[in-house]
């Protein structure tokens, strides 16, 4: 680098300026003799700096040092030559390509460019390879050469591939072209993949006599195209998909010519071929000044702005506003204004900046309902004794299988392009996701386990938001005074009601068929009542033992969960009703009620019973409450002795004993009339 | 007499338990064979001469020992146990209470930080398209720049939202709200758009296919470079440390101009270099820079009129600066020994 600019900082010193000024340092490692090598990350949008002069220019602006005049060249005539002609057919895929012949003789390189090649990581090979590989990391333009004698009809024709053409390229590999990758051919086949990889069949080898150098600059999206259909990248590609240096190409050759005298290596024969047939204007860009002061937030002064651009290689023109600036072909990257600015602000120093804080203007509008609404969710759960899981929300196939069932015949999204089987498919559900979860805190000794997680679930119709529990263990309380009782079907559905009344729905539980719970210990969960009743909303159940088994948990642990879809519930939700109700003024009265009735007489149907027995009751009935459910001594097989507390309360008078006891004996009467039921 | 009611004394003291102590009674005391008592048989069976005297000073042992066991039974009472009397030392019965997740626990602070500072959060879709995700944040198809976010594909692809771009892919950044805000909203706009993202990306200590980001946008006339510098030093300051020094280092990102990387001075050892911030004194905190003005033609503004300024971070990474977790995966192995470290 030293070469190209005149700097006494040390290679600590440019690293670390540069670093700052947009190029991360990979390493620096120190070589004999005071030199080093320093290892820079060079970001998608400088193709220019993927060479040293580029990053010489670099270190000039950032040091305000001078750039000497650059690498030796041997100036060439540029024209027709009989040694070679070349056909330019897809002038958009490749605007310029330039060659030269030269006669070569056998060489190795000298010592001190394969010392610069390895340390660049270059593996030396032979003068001329070694040559196009050093004006490469030299100037930055990729070159190619040829065997003259084995190229047929000593032509080169830029041209498409025709469809189903191959080629072996130079690592061995068979290649099947088409018609959309362009390639380098002579008279009779493809010899290299255009700003890719050249062919082996015209490789350069100890025994030839004959050089064509290839110095061209091909399209971008086009090199890039074809290099991933073939999966093949390589400096070459990777330098001309993010933009060659248009104005480079016959430069390259007579710095190559340069280079070729001072090793002995051979001399170019004939003019430089160079077909160019539309010359590339450079960009011109108006840079005012009070833009640059307005998107930095500081005032730079015209010296800085001028020396800094000057310095990378712009040309300037002043305006009453500020400059006409004019963009080297080699900053495919300077396209408008801000990219200008940015150009001064990074070499200007970021920390010239004061820090300001932006003023409000007008009132922040609301955040997103589901924020909130989500953090009241979070409240109700935890509270319940749940702890937040958080997980991928992609499973393998396999796994994702028995929930299919929630996607009324669907099939479940699938990653197309995953890293690995375990992460192929989008969850419809996030009970297999907590499952899992479960499983390993299982695994790792936990018995009592109570998770929720709030996430999205993918569906081919789009997705949605929701929350799942998941509980096992020891539902009751862990003292040593006990209270310790297996979760259970209700644990889970209690969990899912206590969520649904935080956010306004009131819900019902119907049998389900869900195939990953277990048979009579799954429900749907419905809303209950108003506008949406009967909309699904989520389930309730006790996890099937396949589904435990495949996750790695014993067959016989009992995992229950729920699962609410929050986006429907959200919609479900009832307007107003915010009001405070008032206070009873009036006493309620109560009277327990004990009835033996079959133990398949669900208890909705009973509570519907007696509520519309009470509806035409002299004494409103307020509230009823199960309190207790015995199967055993005394109740015949079959039958089950439940257990009700009645509340009565009017909101207008005290209620007299007559009218409890009438809607009461309303209420057994339509029991043991509707249900066969005795009292007890 | 002295020695009598010592000795009363002494055996009380000596005495074990209540009913040891009763019993010590009984025998100074009781109304047979006791010391008291046998006094009194004697007083009985005395001479006349002998009676008063005798008399006098049986009644006046009897009060003393009885004085003697009334104090006693007045401090037993004091420090006996009463009815109903507990182990206080026994745990008590705690009423379960879970613990909200780390990444929510970052999350929430950092929606509050910015939150005081008038940003609003918003939430936009998992799955998008190419439009949202890549093409209106200038980074064209054609474009090497899309290959530093590594893209997950779906299939089959799941309707747009709102227009008819068919949504095929897993968003890579939350950018991609961004977008969708400011084609429904103009200037001034000042949000945060927190959210799951996804990458190809193997799962190991530092990376995850499945993440969380958090990304602050500023829009109106006049915002500044130096705008973005103050605003991401008051957030530094209230999440990290009051003695935060940031630093900008240049950088490149196809939807920023001016880019940059953030970085903040290391809390542990102020700039000094540790294990923390591996020597350099700096902390990597996202990156960061000016709206190109590109992405602000995608969505119908003006750059002209309209400058901005945005920012982003890796939630996981700040919840590991934050709580010195050094290993990403455990925030997704959902271990309560871990999930109950944090708040509730």
């Amino acid at each position: 680098m030293r070469e190209f600019v005149e700097t006494d900082a040390s290679a600590e010193q440019i690293a670390e300026t540069l670093a700052i000024r947009g190029f991360e340092v990979a390493s620096i490692e120190r070589l004999g003799g005071g030199d080093a090598v320093i290892d820079f990350e060079i970001t998608a949008n400088r193709p220019d700096c993927l060479s040293v002069v580029g990053l010489a220019r670099e270190v000039a602006t950032a040091f305000d040092a001078r750039m000497t005049a650059g690498p030796e060249t041997q100036p060439l005539p540029t024209g027709r030559s009989d040694r070679l002609t070349v056909h330019l057919d897809e002038e958009a895929l490749c605007p310029r390509y330039a060659t030269a012949v030269a006669e070569v003789t056998l060489a190795a390189s000298p010592a001190w460019m394969a010392s610069r090649l390895q340390a660049a990581g270059v593996r030396p090979i032979s003068a001329i390879v070694d040559i196009t590989n050093y004006v490469n990391l030299e100037i930055g333009q990729p070159m190619h050469a040829f065997d003259l004698a084995r190229l047929a009809g000593a032509e080169l024709r830029i041209r498409r591939a025709k469809p189903g053409e191959t080629i072996r390229t130079l690592d061995a590999v068979d290649r099947k072209l088409d018609a959309e990758m362009l390639v380098i051919a002579d008279r009779d086949r493809a010899q290299a993949v255009a700003g890719v990889m050249g062919g082996a069949a015209s490789e350069v080898s100890a025994a030839t006599k004959t050089v064509v150098f290839e110095s061209a600059y091909f399209n971008a999206a086009s090199v890039r195209r074809t290099s991933r259909k073939l999966a093949l990248k390589t400096e070459a590609s990777a330098r001309f998909e993010r933009g060659a240096d248009i104005s480079a190409q016959v430069f390259a050759i007579e710095r190559t010519a340069a280079l070729m005298a001072a090793l002995g290596a051979g001399r170019i024969v004939g003019p430089v071929i160079d077909c160019y047939p539309h010359e590339r204007q450079p960009v011109r860009i108006a840079l005012r000044r009070e833009r640059i002061a307005r998107l930095l937030g500081v005032t730079v002064p015209d010296a800085d702005v001028e020396r800094i651009l000057r310095s990378l290689g712009l040309a300037l023109t002043p305006m009453p506003a500020g400059w006409h600036a004019t963009v080297p072909l080699f900053r495919v990257d300077l396209l408008r204004e801000a990219d200008l600015i940015e150009e001064v602000g990074r070499h200007y120093g970021f920390d010239r900046l004061d820090a300001t804080f932006p003023a409000m203007r007008e009132p922040a509008p609301p955040p997103d309902p589901r924020i909130a609404r989500d953090h009241l969710v979070r409240r109700v759960l935890t509270a319940a004794g749940a702890s937040e899981a958080v997980t991928f929300g992609f499973l393998e196939a396999k796994a994702v299988e028995p929930f299919a069932a929630l996607l009324d015949g669907a099939s479940p999204v699938a990653v197309a392009n995953p890293l690995s089987a375990k992460f192929d498919t989008l969850r419809p559900s996030l009970v297999p996701g907590l499952v899992d979860a479960v499983a390993h805190n299982r695994r790792h000794g936990r018995r009592d386990v109570r998770l929720f997680e709030i996430g999205t679930r993918f569906a081919p119709g789009g997705e949605s938001r929701g929350v799942a529990v998941a509980l096992t263990g020891n539902a009751g309380v862990d003292h040593w005074s006990g209270g310790a009782r297996d979760a259970d079907f209700f644990d889970a559905k209690g969990a899912a009601a206590q969520v649904c009344d935080a956010l306004g729905v009131a819900i019902r539980c119907e049998p389900s068929d869900h195939p990953f719970l277990v048979a009579g210990q799954r429900a749907a969960v419905l809303v209950a009542a108003g506008a949406h009743a009967g909309t699904r909303v989520g389930l309730v159940g006790a996890v099937a033992p396949e589904v435990l088994d495949a996750r790695g948990l014993p067959r016989q642990d009992r995992v229950v969960v729920a699962e609410l879809d929050l986006d429907r519930l959200a919609a479900a939700r009832a307007e107003g009703g915010d009001a405070v109700r008032p206070l009873p003024r009036y006493p309620f009265v109560v009277r327990d009620l004990s009835i033996v009735v079959d133990d398949s007489l669900p208890a909705e149907i009973i509570r519907g019973t007696i509520q519309a027995a009470a509806a035409d009751g002299e004494a409103p009935l307020a509230a009823i409450s199960f309190f207790d459910r015995y199967l055993g001594t005394g109740i015949p097989a079959g039958r089950v002795s439940v257990s009700l507390r009645l509340t009565f309360q009017s909101l207008e008078r005290t209620l007299t004993d007559a009218e409890v006891q009438q809607s009461f004996d309303r209420i057994v009467a339509a029991l043991k009339s509707g249900h066969g039921a005795v009292q007890r | 007499m002295a020695a009598q009611v010592a000795a009363f004394e002494r055996e009380l003291a000596a005495a074990a338990s209540a009913r040891d102590a009763h019993t010590v009674r009984d025998r100074f005391l009781g109304r047979k064979n006791s010391v008291v008592a046998s006094w009194m048989q004697l007083l009985a069976s005395a001479p006349p001469d002998q009676k008063k005297t005798i008399g006098r000073y049986a009644n006046e042992l009897k009060q003393a020992i009885d004085a003697r066991w009334s104090a006693y039974e007045a401090q037993a009472r004091a420090t006996a146990r009463p009815a109903g009397a507990v182990d206080v030392t026994l745990p008590g019965r705690c009423a379960p209470i879970g613990h909200r997740h780390p990444l929510t626990v970052v999350r929430t602070q950092m929606e509050e930080i910015f939150g005081r500072m008038g940003f609003t959060p918003v939430e936009g879709p998992e799955v998008e398209d190419e439009w949202h995700c890549f093409d209106a944040l200038n980074m064209p198809d054609e474009h090497p720049a899309r290959d530093m976010q590594d893209t997950l594909y779906i299939e089959p692809p799941l309707p747009g939202l709102g227009d008819d771009r068919r949504r095929t892919l897993l968003r890579t950044h939350t950018s991609s709200m961004q977008i969708r805000y400011m084609q429904a909203h103009t200037p001034p706009i000042r949000i945060v758009a927190p959210g799951r993202v996804f990458r190809r990306d193997d799962l190991d200590v530092t990376h995850s296919p499945a993440f969380s980001q958090i990304e602050a946008l500023v829009v109106d006339e006049g915002i500044s470079l130096a705008d973005l510098k103050g605003t991401l030093l008051a957030f530094a300051r209230q999440m990290f440390s009051e003695r935060a020094r940031l630093r900008f280092r240049a950088s490149f990102f196809p939807y920023t101009e001016p880019s940059a990387e953030l970085d903040l001075s290391c809390w542990q050892c102020d700039g000094a270099g540790c294990a923390m911030c591996k020597k350099t004194g700096w902390i990597e905190l996202g990156g960061c820079g000016m709206v190109h003005p590109a992405v602000f033609e995608a969505v119908g503004y003006d750059p002209e009129r309209y400058t901005g300024f945005a920012w982003g971070i890796g939630i996981e990474r700040v919840a590991m600066l934050r709580y010195q977790v050094d290993d990403i995966r455990l925030f997704y192995e959902n271990d309560l020994r871990f999930l109950e470290q944090f708040p509730i």
